[in-house]
């Protein structure tokens, strides 16, 4: 997440994605407008992780138990105590913040493998807590029925109110990764990423520091799961499985850590790609997968990652793969 | 010389690492405008009292004190915002960063805008980042990096990367800098210029603790020189008594006798 100034493909992927997702609501179909909504709300909880990830250098599979808070904390508030849905959202999202503390207090002193592991676990009891508690979550039932969202006297009950909606909160949250990645806060979190020692050195206070930036991006994926619940008026523990986690980090890893665009384009490109195959059935996994690993060899550092590390296709095949003119 | 630092005085420091004694009883003061050399061979402690005094490591017993605060008791962080600066051995720049941004993130404990300035560019917010990317840039011609403000810090020369975390550590408008061996590495002409820009920050009252090998580097530019051997301070005082104490030149000097 640098200054656009100097990724002017960033500028213009963005700009292109922009006009697109004007585009799509007068030409597209019913199922696009729903597949783009869903795609802007993964965006929000990739954008995220990118600064957890990304820029901060701290590696929190616990981004799904952050959605979950928002979700079910959005669902049992406008189902069983009447609230309005977007006081449902903000309080969920209060709620997420004070549990990112208690998370950040209780695990932050671990790094890296362990940190991950740890995290890992909070998603792995998620998905069971939401299964298992089933006079709070419902279970595997879930909770429907929740009541839509409304601006000014507009009830946004339609896939294109929604997906306006979603793409604006999309567009808010990126505008504010932006702003938040080239500050000083940014700066100190990218330093703390490259060594916790030097950036300790520098005066940064880094424990303050990481839970600054667990905290954001819980507010940030509690959001994305509230809106998502109001989108679908479901919740249920489906949607906060552990492979949800692992698509999270393909979307980010796909996109680039680090880039602006990034979290958007792997977001479409993991959402997308499959229904663009369907047509394959049985064959679809295999080709989407093959698909994936080809982008991840080729780019490892993704489609828009910081660093410029493309690796030509014929250098990662056989030689005797290649016709004569692309041989080593 | 303008407003020197107050002193920060080591006080019979001692650290072990389960039965090594890396650092035994060390004593000594780093006074504002004045550079103290502290030498020694491989293994004598230089390096772990810079550790000492930053707050990396912690003394096993002894007293460390500076401007009234007890810097046993914190963290590099807090210890970094009593105006304490340290460069590291390696070379450590925040690779990823822009040359600038090394710089800048040295400003980091300056900056007083929150983060609501930064989320709604309030104008104060803006003010700030201007003004440090402005002292930034000034600070990057002082030490000759002007012209690689913009690359990225993985891609400079070794001997650039000893001039960035000098740039870095000044930009945190410290009162004491603890340098770890500035200058190895560099050629001639090149710690030629690390010497003039070490007493230009002497002349601003910054004090020094300056480790480093090469002797005469050290000899020409210091006000006290404390040698260290195995953990212990041999010999400590002005450079001129300290040169010609025959306990040093046995100790150290003694391989580098016909070098120097």
């Amino acid at each position: 997440m640098v200054d656009f100034a100097r990724r002017p493909v960033e500028m213009a992927v963005l700009v292109l994605i922009v006009a697109g997702l004007i585009a799509v609501p007068f030409g597209g179909s019913r199922l696009a407008v729903y597949s783009l909504t869903i795609t802007a709300l993964y965006a929000i909880v990739v954008i995220s992780l990118n600064l957890l990830l990304g820029l901060a250098g701290q590696a929190s599979f616990a981004q799904t138990t952050f959605m979950a808070i928002g979700g079910y904390g959005s669902a049992l508030l406008t189902t069983r105590l009447r609230l309005d849905p977007w006081l449902a959202l903000m309080l969920a999202a209060v709620g997420a913040s004070l549990f990112a503390c208690i998370i950040g207090v209780a695990l932050w002193r671990l790094r890296g493998h362990y940190l991950s592991m740890a995290t890992f676990a909070l998603a792995l009891g998620t998905y069971s807590f939401a299964n298992a508690a089933a006079w709070l979550t419902n279970g595997t039932i879930g909770i429907s029925g929740i009541p839509p969202l409304e601006i000014g006297g507009v009830t946004l009950d339609d896939a294109l109110s929604f997906y306006i909606l979603s793409w604006g909160c999309c567009g808010i949250v990126l505008i504010l990764a932006l702003l938040l990645a080239n500050s000083h806060i940014g700066r100190a979190w990218r330093a703390l990423a490259t060594s916790p020692e030097i950036a300790a050195s520098l005066g940064i206070d880094v424990p303050r520091y990481r839970l600054l930036v667990l905290v954001i991006a819980a507010v940030i994926a509690s959001v994305s799961g509230s809106l998502y619940v109001e989108f679908t008026s479901f919740a249920g523990p489906d949607l906060y499985d552990i492979n949800i986690v692992i698509t999270l980090f393909l979307m980010l890893f796909v996109g680039g850590r680090g880039s602006t665009v990034g979290p958007i384009v792997g977001a479409g490109f993991l959402i997308i790609v499959p229904q663009m195959i369907s047509g394959l059935e049985r064959y679809q996994n295999l080709v989407f997968f093959t698909l994936l690993l080809v982008v991840i060899l080729v780019r490892p550092s993704g489609l828009f990652g910081a660093a410029d590390d493309t690796i030509p296709l014929r250098t990662l095949l056989p030689n005797w793969i290649l016709l004569p003119g692309f041989r080593r | 010389m303008t407003n020197p630092a107050p002193d920060l005085s080591v006080a019979d420091v001692t650290k072990r690492f389960g039965g090594l004694v890396a650092v035994s009883n060390v004593s000594l003061s780093i006074r504002g405008g004045r550079i103290h050399g502290l030498i020694g061979p491989n293994g004598a402690g230089k390096s772990t009292m810079i550790s000492l005094i930053s707050g990396a490591l912690r003394p096993t017993s002894g007293q460390i004190t500076f401007a009234g605060a007890d810097l046993r008791r914190l963290h590099p962080a807090s210890i970094a915002q009593l105006g304490v600066a340290r460069t590291f051995q390696q070379a450590a720049p925040l690779l990823g960063l822009s040359v600038m941004e090394n710089v800048t993130a040295g400003m980091h404990l300056h900056y007083r805008s929150g983060i609501a300035s930064v989320v709604f560019r309030l104008p104060n917010m803006r003010r700030e980042a201007s003004a440090f990317a402005a002292a930034s840039k000034q600070l990057l011609e002082r030490v000759g990096l002007a012209d690689a403000a913009e690359a990225q810090a993985g891609t400079l020369t070794f001997g650039k990367l000893r001039f960035l975390e000098i740039a870095r550590a000044m930009a945190m408008r410290p009162r004491i800098m603890l340098l770890d061996e500035p200058a190895a590495g560099l050629n001639q002409p090149e710690s030629e210029r690390l010497a003039g820009i070490l007493r230009g920050l002497r002349d601003e009252g910054i004090g020094m603790l300056l480790v480093d090998h090469d002797v005469p580097f050290v000899f020409d530019l210091c006000d006290e020189v404390t040698v260290m051997d195995s953990g212990r301070v041999i010999a400590a005082g002005d450079p001129d008594s300290v040169y010609a104490d025959p306990v040093v030149r046995e100790a150290y000097l003694g391989s580098a006798n016909e070098a120097v």
